[in-house]
């Protein structure tokens, strides 16, 4: 069985992602020219590199057009429904960390947590017409932060590709669900983290699509076990 | 493939709601989206099917009735008391369960014998079911948010409190969870020294100048979103509960009177002696609750298969009083439901106050309790 594994195809993730499969034994060269949006695992014949952008790799490995992906934990467990039973992180990386949070405006001083937020969330239709508006394009991880975690279930999601945290200052949102690795950007727009506002703790990991032909390849357990042994 | 054809009592059905004097109307599978969303929240996006108008509306299909046939009253202006009944597919994505399947009920709009409606509501709902499930055995669970807000407000707990309480209500997990929070107290940190400063002064009216202009410098409009002056309003409130629990006593009440599950022919008497224990101040939700028992008592229905359970509820800010379900008895499959929403009406764009209350069947699981008692 040919075994593909899909990496990150441009940028930081794509050089940090290769080092460590380098490292590891499994060092990658580009079929055809350098910007080839495919590989192959030196010494490995029936291994493929696949270079994808990220959220094509979380899809393609939630429908098993892949076996391995390299990808932030974010992109999957939005993109994925049930993703623990679809995928298996074998591997949190140690690069692309970034944490899905709740950040509201600064100003609001009364809100420091979710049970604040819920305060706020449950009295705003009456007092503004309205349901609180939340900028995010996670829509998934916020519904389930919010309503399972948090029993919130009053409020509306406004989708925003780009720019969220500019959402609540020019009032197309009330507050945001937004991924933040310094919180630069977030304080720039004087924006503030929920105490208890981190939705996920995300960054590179390798994951697994889990099919039932893996369990009795051994090169399947190769890449993992040599993958962790560098980490 | 299945299929999905009518099942084969509903011509009875449609028969019974004409003999109960019901208004029949179908209204359109392809909704707008956004009644459902506003109603019910974001967490029902992944359990409807949505779709986009060719100009970017967001489109549905029909998740259920009640907000469709409620709209519809709102629209054509019709005098109240109406009661409307509704037979027809509803779409919705289960984990179990077909993902289209059928529907019917009653939406009784604008009754103000509130007392009366409730009782004929469950009366028809159980009527219904035994016309199809007639040796079945069946049970009802009855709850009402009304007697909850009560207690909760005769506890004497701040209103911020009350309120928290009431939007758990019905979740069992989450009121748990918040009473249990409740007993610590809530420190307020990370404010800087110049607001704790305003906060200690009692200067709301300089807080309140101060929270508008630090808004205007950094470019948050002050009438978009929440106002300084609601901020500051809830700022104040929170501080002044910072030191504050919910004392033992009152927790040992809450909990008590949640975990109270009792025949409802004797949950008047039961109600009325945990309020006298108790020391609360429940009189007028206690003779409304009271009133209801009688009612239903009066209009014939036996009072043995109904339970009261002090914690059955629905967490959605429409519903304001009775919430039942009917189940074969043992058995967890909901053949009906319904509840009092006197909410809705005004959400949803009515001018003025309609009382409401309604309950919905379900034709998928009828179906197959009367396959399972014609196996018997």
């Amino acid at each position: 069985m040919t075994i593909t594994i899909a990496l990150p195809s441009k940028g930081r993730m794509k050089e940090d992602a290769s080092a460590i499969f380098e490292r590891a034994g499994l060092k990658i060269a580009a079929v055809g020219n350098e910007r080839s949006y495919r590989g192959r695992v030196e010494g490995m014949d029936d291994v493929e590199i696949a270079f994808l952008s990220a959220s094509e790799i979380s899809r393609e490995i939630g429908n098993g057009g892949v076996d391995f992906g390299v990808t932030g934990e974010d992109l999957v467990r939005e993109g994925l429904a049930e993703a623990d039973a679809r995928v298996e992180f074998c591997a949190r990386l140690g690069f692309g960390h970034a944490d899905v949070v709740v950040a509201v405006p600064e100003i609001w001083l009364d809100v420091d947590t979710m049970a604040d937020l819920g305060d706020v969330a449950a009295d705003f239709r009456a007092r503004h017409g309205r349901r609180l508006a939340i900028a995010t394009k996670y829509w998934r991880l916020t519904q389930q932060f919010f309503s399972a975690q948090h029993g919130i279930q009053l409020y509306r999601i406004v989708e925003s590709l780009g720019a969220t945290e500019g959402a609540p200052a020019s009032g197309s949102a009330d507050i945001i669900v937004d991924i933040t690795s310094t919180g630069s950007t977030l304080k720039a727009n004087h924006l503030k983290i929920l105490s208890d506002g981190i939705i996920l703790k995300s960054e590179a990991c390798l994951v697994r699509a889990r099919k039932a032909e893996h369990e009795n390849d051994p090169k399947i357990a190769e890449i993992v076990s040599r993958v962790r042994a560098v980490l | 493939m299945p299929l999905i054809n009518l099942p084969s009592f509903a011509a009875d059905m449609l028969t019974d709601f004409e003999r109960l004097g019901t208004v029949r109307v179908d209204t359109p599978v392809i909704q707008p989206a956004e009644p459902f969303l506003d109603m019910a929240g974001e967490d029902l996006r992944r359990r409807i099917f949505m779709t986009e108008s060719e100009t970017g509306k967001s489109l549905c299909l029909r998740p259920e009735f009640t907000i469709p046939v409620c709209l519809r009253h709102i629209e054509t202006a019709t005098g109240t008391p109406r009661r409307y009944s509704y037979l027809g597919e509803v779409f919705r994505q289960r984990r179990e369960g077909a993902n289209e399947f059928y529907q019917a009920g009653i939406e009784d709009l604008g009754e103000t014998d509130v007392a009366g409606a409730d009782a004929r509501v469950i009366g028809d709902a159980i009527a219904i079911l035994k016309a199809r499930l007639p040796d079945a055995s069946l049970s009802v669970t009855l709850g009402d948010q009304a007697v909850f807000e009560a207690v909760v407000a005769a506890c004497g707990l701040p209103s911020g409190w009350q309120k928290r309480l009431i939007h758990a209500f019905g979740n069992a997990a989450q009121i748990e969870a918040l009473i249990t929070r409740l007993a610590t107290p809530q420190p307020v940190s990370g404010l800087s020294a110049d607001i704790e400063a305003l906060l200690a002064s009692g200067d709301e009216a300089t807080l309140i100048a101060h929270l508008d202009e630090t808004m205007e410098a950094t470019g948050y409009s002050t009438n978009a979103s929440r106002s300084p002056k609601e901020i500051a309003s809830r700022l104040k409130e929170k501080r002044a509960l910072a030191r504050t629990a919910l004392d033992g006593r009152t927790l040992d009440l809450l909990r008590e009177f949640l975990s109270l599950s009792v025949p409802l022919a004797d949950a008047p008497a039961v109600l009325f002696r945990f309020a006298e224990k108790s020391g609360l101040k429940l009189d007028g939700a206690l003779s409304r609750f009271d009133a209801r028992v009688a009612a239903l008592g009066n209009a014939g229905v036996d009072l043995v298969p109904l339970t009261y359970r002090a914690a059955f509820g629905r967490p959605l800010d429409y519903y304001t009083g009775l919430v039942f379900e009917v189940t074969l008895t043992g058995q967890e499959a909901v053949l009906a439901g319904g509840g009092r929403f006197d909410r809705l009406m005004t959400l949803l764009g009515a001018k003025t106050h309609i009382p409401a209350v309604g309950f919905a069947l379900w034709l998928d699981r009828i179906e197959k309790a009367v396959a399972g008692e014609a196996a018997r």
